[in-house]
């Protein structure tokens, strides 16, 4: 499964529940839309530290990382590197 | 996991503990009648180290790890009693200095952290407001950019250290569309236009602790100031958080061993029918239950320290240390008034005072149904 997929099947499964989504566009705004909130997002970091093996520091929790499933692929994929 | 504590450790948690009974608790009594700050306690901890504890050297500070930072707490809980002076400190150190460390451009680094880590600005944060208290995010404070500033208009309430900061970091909304991740941290000196402060406020307890309302009206303020990017302001709350429940609180488990000591020391001293009161079962079960609370406290704090050390998270083991800590406070509290009777309840002892400071803890820094809901939803919930 691509970092992009996991993420969205964790947004779907885990964040967005209930909210009759059955999937997210790469560059919908999950922010504006209100699928990501402050807990959601809480939990949303430690999946992706988890699942990919990464550290997000807490400079980095800022909404151009979070706002669409893009970023936040870009965002695993700049802290896999580092 | 390794819990035990280093020979300096040891070493400065004693001298905390000794330079707290000497230099903090004259007047206490008196200040907590008046509604008085300690602003002699205050510069008394500065010149100890207190309020640049981990802080970076180049700053002032101590550069202390963050187990000797809740060690150190515990000591001055254990030692001092005035309650409202160590909760002004540490809403200075965890909700001002600690997220200009982390998050500050180095303008902002070298402008503040010197003076805040000497005790000669005063610092604290501005969250809440009348409406918004638990859904802290759902604040109306707005910040808009107006060529090189920020103009920040709104009202903020229950604000710790308010009526005595040099600088508030103000939270309020850049893009309301964003929610949560619409809103930005602002660093607000008292000084600037359009910010005021009300009188303090009168609460049930921490009463030598200054809490009142601030008013940003038009506010300006130099863009300079936005303390992080725009949006960060959830990422720095939600940090503070965690280190505010983390090492403000060990001042409640060191006001517990203080505490209990007290109510041992009573119950084999005091006799009632003949005997201590101590070879009661119904007494010394309250003693056990006591010390079964103040053991798990420490356990708690000293599990989400170790994680911090480690450079990992801590969301939920901060909210699970909070809401037990807290708790178990107000429940160790109620049971040493209880052991003491009259004198418990007499304002002459200091038992009904700890009892109303910590009530206090059940709310600030997130309530205990709020902790819940944390620890609920990372739980998958």
């Amino acid at each position: 499964m691509s970092v992009l997929e996991s993420l969205e099947n964790y947004l779907l499964t885990e964040i967005a529940v209930g909210l009759g989504k059955k999937t997210l566009g790469p560059d919908e705004d999950l922010l504006e839309l209100g699928i990501i909130d402050s807990l959601g997002l809480m939990k949303l970091i430690s999946f992706m530290e988890e699942d990919f093996g990464i550290r997000i520091p807490d400079e980095e929790v800022i909404p151009e990382n979070f706002q669409s499933l893009n970023c936040m692929a870009k965002l695993v994929e700049l802290q896999v590197q580092n | 996991m390794d819990f035990s504590l280093t020979e300096d450790q040891v070493t400065f948690k004693k001298s905390a503990i000794e330079f707290a009974e000497k230099a903090l608790n004259k007047g206490a009594k008196e200040r907590e009648k008046n509604r008085e700050f300690n602003q002699e306690g205050w510069e008394k901890c500065a010149e100890f180290g207190v309020q640049g504890l981990s802080m970076p050297e180049k700053y002032g500070g101590l550069g202390m790890d963050i187990m000797t930072c809740v060690v150190t707490m515990e000591a001055l809980g254990y030692a001092c009693r005035d309650s409202g002076l160590l909760f002004a400190i540490n809403s200075h150190i965890w909700t001002c200095e600690s997220p200009i460390l982390k998050f500050g451009s180095e303008y902002q680094k070298d402008t503040y952290l010197p003076s805040l880590c000497n005790g000669s600005l005063k610092g604290g944060h501005a969250m809440t407001e009348a409406d918004s208290g638990s859904d802290a995010f759902s604040m109306k404070c707005r910040a808009e950019k107006k060529g090189d500033r920020y103009v920040i208009n709104g009202t903020k309430m229950f604000i710790t250290n308010a009526p005595i900061a040099d600088l508030l970091l103000v939270f309020a909304v850049t893009d309301p569309k964003k929610g949560f991740a619409g809103v930005s941290a602002f660093i607000v000196e008292k000084g600037f236009p359009g910010f005021s402060v009300g009188k303090p406020l009168e609460l049930m307890g921490l009463k030598t602790s200054p809490i009142g309302e601030v008013v940003l009206q038009d506010c300006e303020v130099p863009e300079e100031n936005l303390l992080g990017k725009e949006g960060a302001g959830g990422a720095i709350f939600n940090s503070e958080m965690e280190w505010e429940r983390s090492c403000l609180f060990a001042t409640h488990v060191g006001a517990m061993a203080k505490d209990l000591e007290d109510c041992i020391r009573h119950v084999n001293e005091r006799q009632q029918f003949g005997k201590p009161i101590g070879k009661n079962q119904a007494v010394s079960h309250k003693i056990a239950e006591m010390h079964v609370r103040l053991e798990l406290s420490r356990l708690a704090l000293y599990k989400v320290a170790w994680l911090k050390s480690q450079g990992k998270r801590a969301p939920v083991e901060s909210a699970i240390a909070k809401l037990f800590v807290s708790e178990s406070y107000v429940q160790n509290c109620m049971e040493a008034l209880q052991i003491h009777g009259a004198y418990g309840y007499s304002t002459e002892m200091d038992f009904e005072k700890n009892l109303r400071d910590a009530i206090a803890g059940k709310i600030y820094s997130g309530t205990s149904e709020i902790q819940k809901n944390i620890i609920a939803s990372l739980l998958g919930l």
